[in-house]
């Protein structure tokens, strides 16, 4: 092992650099004291950050216009999901118009590596990912996201969010 | 068709064809690439799609296959530039009114449509119309919905009904683009054989009840195997993967069932799934307060071993422990292979009783010899010929009557069952096992869904016919062979299995192949780019 001796002054003379930095640090201290807003750091958890509407966060499942799921169970999404991660459970709905949909549609987000390709699979505009990126949980179940959570959570203000594909537009126009 | 053979060229590859075989055929045979919808080997003709056109030397206009036989010297092709617009737009016309239902569909995946518009049309759409609704998620009946926007009207399925399982009851109605399918009034489509209209429909317009949304296809691999359903054996092939089997389909094989199956054989794929499985042994319990315990099947059989085979202090009986050897009576039914029968017969002659004491369970003697025309048979065994044959051979072929008088005029030690895997068929299973609980100290059987719980019986979890190899033969003699699937049960033993161990011998287990099979592979997710 060798070791650098230094010979000049300053590293001979190290308090006047140290008192340097605590002016510099009791300087920032007193601005950000006084321009709070012009400050860098968030106070995480009091304070988020909201990233914008296209950022690929936790999923949101989307619904009609009647408030019922958008999603028809296709399984399109999990057959792409690189992660495996999405679970769906498809049944016969009463009405001939919907015909199949999900009884339960279940994500680990664990698994998730938020690719992205289940927005991009889906037909119709079922699942999309949404700004929200906080995933803290207390025990392993909260980390499966089940369809009541994607769909209707209480962050999504407003009981969901619209899907744009609408079945009853497409049929008018002739699709 | 004649045995005469003529010569013909199809796109420049010769072939040697039976007179009377229709270019289609020829086609088939050569393995070259021809667009179609209403033409199916097992049915007559139609003509309807217009799909399969060829050219051929010498004639101006465009043929098709389906309906055209072979001549002498005929050169065909489908390869030209004008040929290929013509299926192109003759499939862009099938599918003008066709809705966007792929996501919804159960046939996306091995949907004809999607397999010929990727392979023969690949065209952008020109149509600008509305499309033509009908109506959707009509009930056929108890097993099949139609669907009749995605309906190509190919008549495959009417076809079916009238000349396969002659019942008419489905029709084309109406005309032009408000043609659709349908049923008379009152007449459901309720014949034993429907279902295999849901298989022949190249697309999703016929979906069946029974595995509706259960699966999307592309999540199944598929094995070969045989219907035990009854003693016909008809050649299937079964869609599983590791939660299970979900359907069964027909195999071709000409000799047996051509290409259909009836609705009741479908049903079997039920039988190996994990729901209603025995899971483990169940052996009688001292206790008073339950009649049994559960342990794994090689420990149960090792304790079936000590109690009733170990050799006795006299050195050379193996029947000790209050079990003399004509004590011991054996019970057959016909569900299982004919090696399984070899080893257990063998084993009880060997160790445990005579020829006159093994017995051959016949479940329904009234419609045993029912059949009805087509392919289903009233002996719901899939090896009773197998059986037969084997007790023969052993000479220990005896009457019914004569356990029922062993049982009676004795106290018997063991009665030894090998169960029926499809316990529905043998509607008397309940009473016969209170009846042979009455007159015995302990019953072993092996069966593959739980019985009765009773402080006598002692269950042996057994493997299916999608669990294991071995031969089974059919109403006429036939023998064929089947491959194990996949296994479900971890602990279920087949009856060969189970005497190695009866036998003292250390069980070699072939580690079971794939529990996770593998996706099967599909150019619709897979081939991204292509999309
Ligand atoms: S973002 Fe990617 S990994 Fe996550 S659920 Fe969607 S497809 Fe799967
Ligand atoms: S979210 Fe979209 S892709 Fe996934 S199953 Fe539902 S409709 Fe299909
Ligand atoms: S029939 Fe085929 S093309 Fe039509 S909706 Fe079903 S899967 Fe799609
Ligand atoms: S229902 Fe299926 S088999 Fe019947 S005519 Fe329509 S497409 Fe063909
Ligand atoms: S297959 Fe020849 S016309 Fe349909």
């Amino acid at each position: 092992m060798s070791r650098v001796q230094r010979k000049n002054s300053a590293a001979v003379w190290f308090l006047p650099p140290i008192l340097k930095g605590l002016i510099f640090t009791f300087k920032k201290m007193l601005s950000n004291l006084s321009r709070k807003n012009k400050m860098l750091t968030l106070n995480y958890p009091e304070e988020h950050y909201s990233y914008g509407p296209r950022f690929k966060g936790n999923h949101i499942l989307t619904v009609k216009k009647d408030g019922s799921l958008r999603c028809t169970a296709c399984m399109l999404c999990a057959t792409h999901c690189p992660a495996n991660c999405i679970k769906i459970l498809a049944s016969e709905h009463e009405s001939p118009e919907v015909e199949k949909y999900p009884i339960a549609y279940e994500i680990d987000i664990l698994r998730c590596v938020f690719c992205g390709f289940c927005e991009e699979a889906c037909p119709v505009d079922a699942i999309r990912m949404g700004p929200e990126w906080q995933t803290a949980g207390i025990n392993g179940s909260s980390f499966v996201y089940d369809i009541k959570y994607l769909a209707k959570r209480d962050s999504l203000k407003g009981g969901g969010v619209l899907s744009r594909v609408d079945d009853q537009e497409r049929h008018k126009a002739g699709i | 068709m004649s045995d005469k053979l003529i010569k013909c060229e199809i796109n420049n590859k010769e072939i040697e064809v039976s007179e009377g075989t229709s270019i289609i055929e020829a086609f088939k045979k050569l393995d070259q690439p021809i667009a179609h919808y209403c033409w199916h080997p097992g049915l007559s003709v139609a003509g309807v799609c217009r799909l399969c056109m060829v050219e051929i030397e010498g004639i101006p206009k465009f043929q098709i296959a389906c309906n055209t036989k072979v001549t002498e010297g005929m050169k065909i092709s489908n390869q030209s530039e004008k040929i290929k617009a013509a299926v192109r737009w003759g499939l862009e016309f099938h599918l003008i009114n066709h809705p966007l239902d792929c996501p919804i569909c159960d046939q996306a995946g091995e949907c004809e449509l999607q397999e010929q518009y990727m392979q023969f049309g690949k065209y952008s759409p020109n149509m600008s119309e509305n499309k033509v609704k009908k109506r959707k998620v009509v009930d056929l009946g108890s097993k099949i919905v139609l669907d009749s926007e995605r309906c190509i009207l190919c008549s495959r399925c009417v076809r079916f009904t009238d000349e396969i399982s002659k019942t008419h009851e489905l029709g084309i109605f109406n005309r032009g683009d408000k043609s659709e399918i349908g049923i008379f009034k009152d007449k459901p489509l309720e014949n034993e054989y429907a279902v295999n209209t849901v298989d022949i429909c190249p697309v999703g317009a016929l979906t069946s009840k029974e595995f509706r949304f259960k699966q999307r296809v592309w999540y199944l691999k598929t094995a070969d195997s045989i219907c035990t359903g009854c003693s016909t054996g008809c050649n299937i092939e079964v869609d599983y993967n590791e939660e299970g089997l979900f359907r069964a389909r027909p195999r071709y094989n000409k000799e047996i069932n051509g290409y259909w199956m009836c609705d009741k054989g479908r049903e079997i794929y039920r039988l190996p799934n994990r729901i209603g499985r025995l899971w483990k042994a169940k052996v009688p319990s001292s206790d008073s307060d339950k009649s049994s315990y559960s342990i794994g099947s090689v420990a149960a059989l090792k304790k079936i071993r000590k109690l009733f085979l170990e050799k006795g202090s006299d050195g050379d009986s193996y029947s000790k422990n209050g079990l003399k050897a004509d004590e011991a009576i054996l019970i057959l039914t016909a569900q299982y292979t004919t090696e399984e029968y070899e080893d257990l017969i063998s084993f009880f002659l060997q160790f445990l009783g005579s020829k006159e004491s093994i017995f051959y369970w016949k479940n329904n003697p009234e419609n045993f010899d029912d059949f009805d025309g087509l392919l289903l048979r009233g002996d719901k065994n899939p090896n009773t010929k197998g059986l037969l044959e084997i007790l023969q051979k052993k000479e220990a072929l005896n009457p019914w009557e004569h356990l029922q008088k062993t049982l009676e005029e004795k106290k018997v030690g063991t009665i030894w069952v090998a169960g029926p895997e499809n316990q529905k068929v043998y509607p008397d299973i309940e009473e016969k096992l209170r009846y042979f609980e009455s007159h015995c100290e302990n019953i072993i059987w092996w069966t593959a869904h739980p019985l009765l719980d009773s402080q006598k019986v002692w269950q042996i979890p057994i493997k299916t016919f999608f669990e294991k190899e071995g031969t089974i033969i059919n109403f006429a003699g036939r023998a064929q062979k089947i491959k194990a699937v996949s296994f479900f049960v971890p602990s279920a033993l087949s009856l060969s299995e189970s005497v190695v161990i009866l036998r003292g011998e250390e069980l070699k287990r072939s580690e079971p192949p794939f529990l996770k099979a593998p996706r099967k592979a599909n150019h619709f997710t897979y081939r991204k780019k292509v999309l």
